[in-house]
């Protein structure tokens, strides 16, 4: 595939079927250096597999894999001093402490001796660094995974649902140290997760998978376009509410838990209030929102489940 | 380069690992407990006082002299021997995918083959040190007992023997090491093993013992019949191609095989 030298990774229709399922279908994927992409969808949309084929930890059925302008298939390597990796949940051997599951990822990646004393500082591990690997916390597990994938300053980052186990603190740790990566050395980050409002918060681009297949891309821009504006109605009876508005020409109303979102109400709130009142029921509330990622998402991939 | 680097990861890895003291401990109490038989044959007696020789015991077949102690010296280290080995190279391989560690090694500048031989390297370091061990062991526990009959020449010929069969055990164990990565743990390979240490129990009753790669080692050493003077050149042709083999399917199951762990 003929990519331009801007493109770190690129996927050309990417297939991987196991027997009756098909996992990816026809993936065409590009991740721009130097930005951080985010990849979106619901458990078993695809996302893993995707994964592991850019990693080359298991074979397409068709189609091809470039990271940084080299074909990956299972058993490349040279291409990998390049790109640090975590595929989803954090491992590490347990008799081992910290610095020494460390020092194996420094010394497979040929990285110099001081890699491993600055990744425990960036992941702020330092007090754990002698700790064995088997007696940390979840958390803590992941954070020693972050840290081996970003030992060796890698040009590209492939990060599976990273923020797993992280606690609060440490998921706005690793978003800061995701910006600084990119802002300062200018790593590539694919980023998959399922915390969305975690990923609107931090991507330049996000695509969302949907049963194999990548249904949409968009850039901050065009997310933010994306967001809908509602009006938020607490009301009494509210199915009554509804067939009220429907009547007086309010097209698109959703209900969510015991209120109604009506999507086409801008400039028209003096009009739906009168005519809930005018119907005799009573509001309790009335708000103008934006409808966020998630709810984005969610409508793309078919509701919540 | 690369594979002294991923030798000593390797290595690493044992670090305070139970399993390497769990397999010195299984291999000590082999000699030791072939010395207690010993000691019982020469003092009927007083292990019948302590309650060491049960009135229906039957070991007259044994005699307490150093023929007959590294006569089952041999058979442990060759049959016991395979079935340890068995252990610790799927310890050395199922590790990776028990512990949830094998996608780590796969996405690195470092050819997947090298990690399979580093692996394999590092069980025959750690059967040397434990064969080299059982042997030292054997020969103290022996010494303290005063066996007769010993010989420098008879010593030779022992040592030689184990370590031929602890040899022969050890170009087994890749076929083992490809099924602990087919199988993705430790389970597998030991019912591998258990297995073809039953087949091969049963294959030296038939004329294809000499070509069965797991009924040389019992064919050798005399676990049934008298232990063979020689290793016939078609058994040695049929065990290298077999740990030849072993080592390609292994590599080409971390190479090309999906690690969807």
């Amino acid at each position: 595939m003929a990519l331009s030298a801007d493109t770190a990774i690129a996927t050309r229709a990417l297939t991987k079927r196991y027997r009756d399922v098909l996992a990816v279908d026809a993936l065409d994927l590009d991740v721009r250096r130097g930005e951080i992409y985010g990849f979106l969808g619901r458990n078993g949309a695809g996302k893993t597999t995707t994964i592991r084929m850019l990693l080359g930890l298991i074979r397409p059925t068709g189609g091809d894999v470039e990271v940084l302008g080299r074909r990956v298939l299972p058993g490349t390597s040279d291409v990998f001093a390049h790109v640090g990796y975590l595929v989803e949940t954090a491992t590490a051997y347990p008799n081992l402490t910290v610095g020494e599951n460390l020092d194996i990822q420094r010394r497979l990646t040929r990285a110099p001796r001081a890699a491993v004393a600055e990744a425990i500082e960036l992941m702020r591990l330092g007090e754990l660094a002698e700790r064995r690997a088997g007696t940390l916390s979840l958390g803590n597990k992941q954070r020693l995974s972050v840290a081996r994938a970003l030992l060796h300053r890698p040009d590209v980052l492939v990060l599976d649902e990273p923020a797993n186990a992280l606690d609060p603190a440490g998921i706005v740790e690793v978003r800061e140290l995701l910006r600084t990566l990119v802002s300062e050395h200018g790593v590539t980050v694919f980023i998959s997760s399922h915390i969305l409002t975690e990923i609107a918060h931090l991507v330049d681009r996000i695509g969302i998978m949907h049963e194999g297949r990548l249904i949409e891309e968009l850039d901050r821009d065009q997310l933010r376009a994306k967001e809908r504006l509602y009006v938020e109605v607490g009301v009494s009876e509210p199915r009554r509410a509804a067939t009220i508005l429907a009547a007086a020409g309010f097209a698109h109303i959703e209900h969510a838990d015991d209120k109604l979102r009506v999507y086409d109400a801008k400039g028209r709130v003096p009009e739906l209030a009168r005519a809930l009142v005018g119907a005799g029921l009573d509001i309790t509330e009335l708000t103008q929102a934006h409808e966020d990622l998630e709810a984005h998402f969610l409508r793309l991939t078919g509701g919540a489940q | 380069m690369t594979f002294a680097q991923v030798l000593a990861t390797e290595f690493l890895k044992l670090r305070r690992s139970k399993v390497t003291w769990l397999t010195l401990a299984a291999l000590s109490i082999g000699p030791l407990a072939i010395a207690l038989m010993m000691w019982i044959v020469r003092e009927p007696g007083r292990a019948a006082q302590l309650g060491l020789l049960g009135t229906k015991a039957n070991l007259s077949g044994l005699t307490a002299t150093w023929p007959a102690y590294f006569s089952m010296l041999t058979m442990m280290v060759g049959i016991g021997g395979m079935l340890l080995l068995s252990f610790i190279v799927a310890y050395i391989f199922g590790r990776e995918y028990t512990e949830g560690t094998a996608k780590n090694l796969l996405a690195l500048p470092v050819g997947r083959h090298w990690f399979v031989l580093a692996k394999l390297v590092v069980a025959a370091v750690w059967w040397v040190v434990l064969v080299v061990a059982a042997l030292a062991e054997s020969f103290a526990l022996g010494a303290t007992l005063g066996l007769p009959d010993f010989s420098a020449t008879l010593a030779v010929r022992a040592v030689h023997d184990a370590l031929l069969a602890a040899a022969i055990a050890y170009l087994l164990v890749p076929v083992v090491a490809w099924i602990a990565m087919l199988g993705r743990g430790y389970l597998p390979p030991l019912g591998f093993a258990l297995a073809m240490l039953a087949l091969g129990n049963v294959f030296i009753h038939t004329g294809w013992a000499t070509w069965f790669p797991w009924s040389i080692v019992p064919l050798f050493i005399g676990s049934i019949g008298e232990p063979s003077t020689t290793i016939a050149t078609s058994s040695l042709v049929v065990v290298a191609l077999t740990f030849l083999a072993g080592i390609a399917a292994t590599i080409a199951q971390l190479r090309w095989a999906d690690n969807a762990q």
